[in-house]
């Protein structure tokens, strides 16, 4: 897209809000700025590239450019930050104007010259901030709608944390953070002097399209006890954002008013790109209460699809949109969105024309929403599936296994690994995983040969050469000649003990959950059998004893062994009994 | 049919059939249902099922229709003609439960085949989403709850998710027999649930009812499936002891037996319940009165429990009623 398209567009999206927000460039960046009541004033830079602009390989660039970005700035004790979403990195700062002036400069500066000596510490900041961050209860949903690409990779670490060289991180900077892929916006009456946001020119580029990893929807996917999160992606409308908080206010009503199943019901409604938003929807639940929570939010979505939607619902979703616009300062409020629209190239709409649509939403389109929503839901329940509500589970295995060299589990004779000429694939009974070469993310790479193959679809297949038969050098160094250099991730050594050892298992893999007691058959066996043991040691000394007497008895060794033979069958039914027991 | 205006009384009708076991014997209005059904005359169903005047019967009579062998063929097409309303969709959905429970077969899981558990699953699965829909669009049709419960179970979905299910009935029908005996089913331990849970349920639903509603009856069905489950031997005596035949004699004096009792189709149910429960205890004075009021309209459950229904009908009946002095056949 040319530099003079995109600025054509934009100022056919801001013509909208002509006396409400004030527009401009500020060295060639689109910039809107309105006043605000107060002493301060807040200002943002946006530009169009985030995380689902990385792969697999790469995640984590974005977020490390903006942490070198911000570096020079220390602590000092303005009131700044920056965020890398999905499919925008923000730089906001408030403060007075010299302040804010001061932060945008050295931001730009630092991006047009980043601190490359602090990239192996930026690195290890961004790794230990992970670690720290935790797993919420939906950070699932993306890698099974998306695939470990686009909007996906926020299920994933920032895997390029590791790998990351200077020059990939200079180049990622010189072409997605430039003066044609930014908008500037200010709570002010006027742009501040002294701005200098020389930042190279490029390209403004769209949003990533949305790869898919969901053949069939409504879907389904276990998660962890306790939380049913959905999520569904709508066309962005303003009756879908009038849905999200119809369907929170039902499920709090259903699910903790009506219920008491639910601590927390609540959904959300946020835009991904310029045309559709990601819809989630969330209760927890108490671990008795989990299977009503999930029939309670099958019903509620039920519910709202048969159309059957009080007016007082939409008046009260509606209300509470409406009152954003009773701010003092209603056009500095909207600037973040209305910068966000610029640069997502979604519609811009004026106050007036929002209410208005606000006011035209009727019970009817809400119902054509939560069609929507349904048909392009995915689920995450806990314990058993959904498939009774007419989901579909997500896929659990690939659909072909590849042929190569095939190499035994070493912990489970029913579980191969191939490893082929055009991929990998895990061949377990249930069914394969499969990543092949041409559509992987990612390949992590151990010094010690493990290797981690990442498919774009989401599958993961691990190479543990300790843990398969015959995984030689070699064959590790066909994996690395045939992954693309551009997906392999270098990782550090690991500690010896980190390196799995096989585990053998002692019994089926049904023994321990539900195999019965065995106590009371364990002191059996031993009783019986250190019976058996003893006679057995007491008949070897006869014999010896007799074998060396000048005229043996044998008739007697004869006898004495015949007793043990009730003992050693004894045992033995006590072993099998035993061990029938166990397996349940 | 012969009726008797109160349970109280003896005299229910007797012949020298024996019981009947046949519900449509012993409530010949259904009668008419039934010959529409099997001549799939959905227009003759709809407007039987229309002059029905309680909810109790509708869902009595959405079960029994559905235990007509090639419904679902007439069914299906008047589900499809009238998509707004419930009433077909919920018969064709109680007909696959049914489909499905006949495939499955009454059996405990064990002595259930893979196949047979896939198929019944499949079966409940397409009744499920034909509910889902029906009481989302018609939140107070009990007999789509009722067979929810069926489903619920059937498919494994949780003693909280079948709670859940009989308390959004409940919210708009309270005491509902059908409903209740249902979920009591769920909250045995066959079904993953506890006695106390299950005994707990039917008092609730005793108490919780009006003065002579026959939900007290689930008291005495709770009783059958604890001795159900007993050992031979423990379970005469469960069914002897004292502790039992108080319970039950309070749950009947409150429910059936109690002056505001008024019959329904329900009552006979109840009743067989409570006879069959101080039959085995060998309370015959108590199971008098349930015989007089039964007569010879037997019903199925719970007399399909024991070997020879109908050989221990006849002779609980004569020995509870010889309690009584007078002479019966």
């Amino acid at each position: 897209m040319s530099t003079d398209l995109h600025e054509h567009d934009d100022r056919a999206g801001l013509a909208a809000l002509a006396g409400l927000v004030s527009h401009t460039t500020t060295q060639h960046i689109p910039t809107l700025y309105a006043p605000a009541s107060g002493n301060e004033i807040t200002a943002g830079l946006f530009f169009r590239v985030g995380r689902a602009d990385e792969t697999l390989a790469t995640a984590g660039l974005t977020h490390l450019v903006e942490h070198l970005a911000l570096h020079r700035l220390g602590l000092s004790d303005l009131h700044y930050n920056g965020a890398t979403a999905n499919a925008y990195t923000l730089f906001h700062v408030t403060g007075s104007e010299e302040e804010v002036v001061k932060y945008l400069n050295s931001v730009c500066a630092g991006l047009r010259d980043l601190p490359m000596e602090r990239l192996e510490t930026e690195k290890e900041i961004l790794r230990t901030e992970a670690a720290g961050r935790g797993n919420g209860p939906q950070h699932q949903m993306p890698l099974w709608r998306y695939g470990a690409q686009g909007y996906g990779l926020s299920s994933y670490n920032e895997l390029g944390t590791w790998s990351l060289t200077p020059d990939q991180v200079r180049h990622w900077a010189e072409t997605r953070f430039t003066r044609d892929n930014a908008v500037l916006w200010i709570t002010s009456d006027r742009v501040p002097d002294g701005l200098d946001l020389t930042l190279p020119q490029g390209t403004r580029f769209p949003a990533p399209a949305a790869t898919g990893a969901l053949p069939r929807t409504p879907a389904f996917i276990s998660g962890d006890d306790g939380h049913v999160v959905l999520t569904s992606v709508l066309r962005r409308s303003t009756a879908a954002s009038v849905f999200a908080d119809v369907l929170g206010r039902a499920l709090f009503k259903d699910l903790r008013q009506e219920g008491g199943y639910s601590y927390s019901a609540e959904a959300d409604y946020t835009p991904r790109d310029a045309d559709f938003a990601t819809l989630t929807a969330y209760a927890d639940s108490l671990p008795q209460k989990q299977d009503a929570v999930v029939g309670g939010f099958v019903d509620t979505l039920a519910r709202l699809r048969a159309g059957r939607i009080e007016q007082s619902e939409l008046d009260s979703a509606r209300a509470k949109l409406l009152k954003m616009y009773d701010t003092p300062d209603l056009a500095a409020a909207a600037l973040p969105s209305y910068a966000l629209s610029l640069l997502l190239g979604h519609r811009i709409l004026t106050p007036e024309q929002h209410r208005a649509e606000l006011n035209a939403v009727t019970t009817d389109d809400l119902r054509q929403v939560a069609r929507e929503t349904w048909d392009n839901a995915l689920l995450q329940v806990p314990g058993r599936g959904v498939d009774w509500a007419g989901l579909t589970l997500a896929p659990q295995h690939s659909q072909a296994a590849l042929t190569g060299t095939r190499h035994q589990s070493l912990e489970d004779e029913e579980v191969t690994l191939v490893i082929g000429a055009e991929g990998v694939s895990l061949l377990t009974p249930r069914g394969p995983v499969t990543v092949r070469y041409d559509a992987c993310s990612a390949m992590t790479a151990r010094p010690d040969g493990a290797r981690t193959l990442t498919g774009h679809d989401g599958f993961s297949v691990t190479v543990e050469p300790t843990l398969y038969r015959g995984v030689t050098p070699e064959r590790v160094a066909a994996l690395d000649a045939a992954v693309p250099a551009g997906a392999v991730v270098r990782m550090p050594a690991r500690q010896p003990d980190h390196i799995p050892q096989p585990r053998k298992r002692t019994s089926g893999p049904r023994s321990a959950g539900n195999g019965r007691s065995t106590v009371g058959w364990t002191v059996a066996l031993w009783l019986v059998g250190l019976l058996a043991a003893a006679w057995g040691l007491l008949c070897g000394i006869i014999t010896a004893d007799e074998a060396s007497a000048t005229a043996p008895e044998w008739d007697a060794v004869t006898g004495v062994w015949i007793l043990e033979l009730p003992l050693a069958f004894a045992t033995w039914k006590v072993y099998a009994a035993r061990r029938q027991r166990r397996r349940g | 049919m012969t009726s008797t205006t109160n349970g109280m009384a003896g005299g229910g009708p007797t012949s020298g059939w024996g019981p009947t076991f046949d519900p449509y014997d012993n409530t010949p209005e259904l009668i008419p249902m039934r010959t529409a059904a099997q001549a799939g005359h959905w227009p003759t169903v709809r407007a039987w099922f229309a002059g029905l005047d309680s909810v109790d019967k509708l869902s009595s009579a959405v079960g029994l229709l559905a235990d007509i062998p090639g419904v679902e063929n007439f069914l299906e097409r008047a589900a499809a003609e009238s998509p707004g309303d419930p009433l077909p969709r919920t018969l064709l959905a109680e007909r696959y439960v049914y489909i499905g429970w006949d495939i499955r077969s009454g059996a405990r899981a064990q002595h259930v085949s893979r196949d047979q558990f896939t198929q019944f699953h499949d079966w409940l699965r397409r009744a499920e989403q034909l509910l889902i829909e029906i009481c989302a669009e018609h939140p107070s049709y009990a007999p789509a709850w009722t067979a929810r419960l069926m489903t619920a179970r059937g498919l494994q979905l949780g003693q909280a998710e079948a709670r859940r299910r009989y308390d959004r009935l409940s919210a708009h029908h309270p005491h509902q027999y059908h409903a209740q005996a249902q979920l009591l089913q769920q909250l045995c331990p066959k079904w993953s649930g506890s006695w106390e849970a299950a005994h707990g349920f039917a008092r609730e639903c005793a108490t919780a009812a009006p003065d002579g509603s026959n939900s007290g009856a689930l008291v005495a069905l709770a009783h059958i499936e604890r001795w159900l489950d007993l050992d031979s031997g423990e379970d005469a005596a469960y069914m002897r002891g004292l502790s039992v035949r108080d319970d039950l004699r309070n749950a009947a004096q409150v429910s059936v037996l109690h002056p505001a009792h008024r019959p329904d189709w329900n009552s006979l149910g109840a009743h067989n319940a409570f006879a069959f429960a101080f039959s085995l205890g060998n309370h015959w004075e108590y199971a008098a009165p349930h015989f007089a009021f039964i007569g010879d309209r037997a019903t199925e459950s719970p007399w399909h429990y024991v070997p020879d229904k109908k050989s221990s009908f006849l002779k609980s009946r004569k020995a509870a009623l010889e309690t009584r002095g007078g002479g019966n056949r």
